[in-house]
């Protein structure tokens, strides 16, 4: 069900691009994003550190795409006028989530209702995700990466369910890694700042990963020990929280959204910064420098935002996994179907 | 903290083998002799007040049944979320994390957490493993009420068990710098006869190099969850 939902909107979103591109060239270029607001200063926590506490989401860059569309070349922000289209969208979509959940002839399908999925509350300004190289697109994967396979559910095109091990760590319920977990996404896109002295936690809704990153300069783990969200250490750079990770696992989670795509290597080294640059927003970006996977590192950047009453719940996602249990079960019973019908055949 | 209240920031862990079992128990064989000693269970002294869980007779019975079937109803043999309180006891350690306000709570075992508001009270809004935390101080004690949990979660591999009416209240307390003092009250009128109290203490890691890892058991138990529909 998940992945029908990702399809759809990969599709309405690749429906508005086209129609972005059409309308591009006119207009002057929206304004660049991480400006810090006037009159307001960014408040310090009791022990002195920049507080970006609270619920944070990338709900507003919902379907902006990772890698720029071609026709609008080094074009980082879309023109005012391609903003006030989007703004009309997503006025529609929000008057669309109301009739599905309030009509009394509702139409009853198969997939999930609207309401499951989060929506952007204002455009993404961005034409893309990815911001550096100047093309806004993922450079070149590696010789070695090319031939790294790319589990089902990660963007490989020949599914197959002989075993759990045929998906990705995402559908698993195992993790989306570091930048799989904030890039945005249909839904659980939350993320919990919590301080404390010497601490910054970021608590993800999906999949309840919770970061624990130290600032007190302590060297990184043992390359022998190695995870997922790999080993994060912070400090701050004047008012911005700077948090570099290293000692992830090789051959895990990608750099796409929901951590898909090729999967990245031993040596990827993420650098992350957090910047507030107003009460209800951190400009967030990271770079991602692994030799082994892309030929040069590049850079991602978007807006995380507060909203009014949004907040994080809990996503247990491997206890309720019943998607794995059903594709299991689904391909097993089309084998018994299949070598049935093949038997009836021969007699 | 600058607020006055002792700073719980820091790695903790338990000791002991209230994982095992919460109730006093003598050591045994495991159940796979493949195991060999690395699979027995060590004795412990309980951390039940008094010693025993006040369970009405058909809770009793649900609990010995619980055990006989624990390998496959513990919801730890399938990296399920572990609950509260049982998240604090398990031979992990676990991140606190004090803001001026909330505390994050970050429990190694299968990246399980949760964040005790210590806000405007909220009461839960779904049932969830982890069930919503509610926290204040009473004093120099931290009081985080627990509510909402969906009854899934056991007390340790011993079968004893929950419901989704259980009510826990949590304090805890920093007779020093290294250590603390928990209890924990629970309440639940259709399964036990009374409320009752569990006690521990969670100790600082002091290790230069201690940290909390990572410990996303899903794939430890992904063969048998789902092994009998794997392609033969």
């Amino acid at each position: 069900m998940r992945h029908r939902l990702i399809m759809l909107l990969a599709v309405t979103v690749l429906m508005t691009l086209v129609a972005f591109g059409q309308a591009a060239a006119a207009g002057s270029e929206a304004k660049a994003a991480p400006t810090i607001a006037k009159a307001w200063t960014q408040p310090k926590t009791p022990w002195g550190d920049p507080d970006l506490q609270g619920t944070w989401t990338s709900d507003d860059c919902i379907g902006a795409p990772m890698n720029r569309q071609a026709s609008f070349g080094d074009r980082e922000y879309y023109t005012e006028q391609e903003l006030a289209q989007t703004e009309q969208r997503i006025e529609r979509q929000q008057q669309n989530d109301l009739v599905e959940t309030i009509a009394p002839d509702a139409r009853v399908t198969t997939g999930p209702p609207g309401h499951w999925g989060e929506r952007a509350r204002r455009p993404c300004r961005q034409t893309s995700l990815v911001v550096d190289p100047p093309n806004g697109r993922t450079p070149d994967l590696t010789a070695d990466a090319r031939r790294r396979p790319i589990p089902e559910g990660a963007g490989n095109n020949n599914p197959k369910a002989d075993s759990w091990e045929d998906f990705s760590y995402y559908i698993r319920c195992i993790s989306r890694g570091v930048t799989g977990s904030i890039f945005p996404v249909i839904y659980g896109n939350g993320q919990q700042i919590v301080q404390g002295p010497g601490y910054v936690t970021i608590l993800q809704e999906m999949v309840h990963e919770a970061r624990v990153i130290p600032l007190n300069g302590r060297p990184h783990a043992s390359p022998n020990v190695r995870s997922y969200m790999g080993d994060a250490r912070g400090h701050w750079e004047g008012n911005t929280l700077v948090v570099e990770t290293t000692n992830f696992l090789a051959n895990k989670t990608g750099i796409g959204l929901n951590g898909g795509g090729t999967p990245t290597s031993d040596a990827l080294r993420l650098v992350e910064r957090y910047t507030r640059t107003s009460p209800d927003e951190i400009h967030y970006e990271v770079t991602i420098d692994d030799p082994k996977t892309f030929v040069k590192p590049f850079r991602v950047a978007f807006p995380i935002t507060q909203e009014p009453g949004y907040r994080n719940f809990e996503y247990a996602c491997h206890e309720g996994n019943y998607a794995m249990f059903d594709s299991l079960s689904g391909a097993r019973a089309q084998e018994k179907k299949a070598a049935a019908a093949k038997a009836a055949g021969r007699n | 903290m600058p607020n006055g209240k002792p700073n719980f920031t820091g790695l903790w862990q338990a000791l002991g083998a209230a994982d095992w079992d919460i109730r006093d128990h003598s050591a045994h064989a495991g159940p796979f002799f493949q195991l060999g000693a690395i699979g027995a269970e060590p004795a412990g002294q309980g951390i039940v007040e008094g010693g025993e869980i006040p369970y009405t007779p058909a809770a009793a019975e649900q609990q010995k049944q619980n055990y006989q079937n624990r390998m496959k109803l513990d919801p730890e043999v399938k990296c399920y979320m572990p609950g509260i309180p049982r998240a604090n006891y398990m031979p992990f350690p676990f991140q606190v994390v004090q803001s001026q306000r909330d505390i994050a709570f970050a429990y190694e075992y299968a990246s399980s957490n949760r964040v005790v508001n210590m806000g405007k009270f909220q009461p839960e809004s779904v049932d969830t493993w982890m069930g919503t935390s509610n926290g204040r101080w009473e004093g120099d004690r931290l009081v985080v009420d627990v509510s909402g949990l969906n009854g899934n979660s056991w007390y340790d591999r011993a079968g004893n068990f929950q419901t989704d009416s259980t009510h826990v209240v949590e304090r805890f307390a920093m007779p020093d710098a290294d250590h603390i003092n928990y209890e924990a009250t629970i309440e639940d009128k259709t399964i036990y006869t009374r409320p009752w109290k569990i006690r521990t203490v969670f100790y600082r890691r002091k290790e230069p190099n201690a940290q909390l890892n990572e410990f996303k058991c899903v794939e430890y138990a992904e063969e048998l969850i789902y092994g009998d529909l794997k392609k033969k």
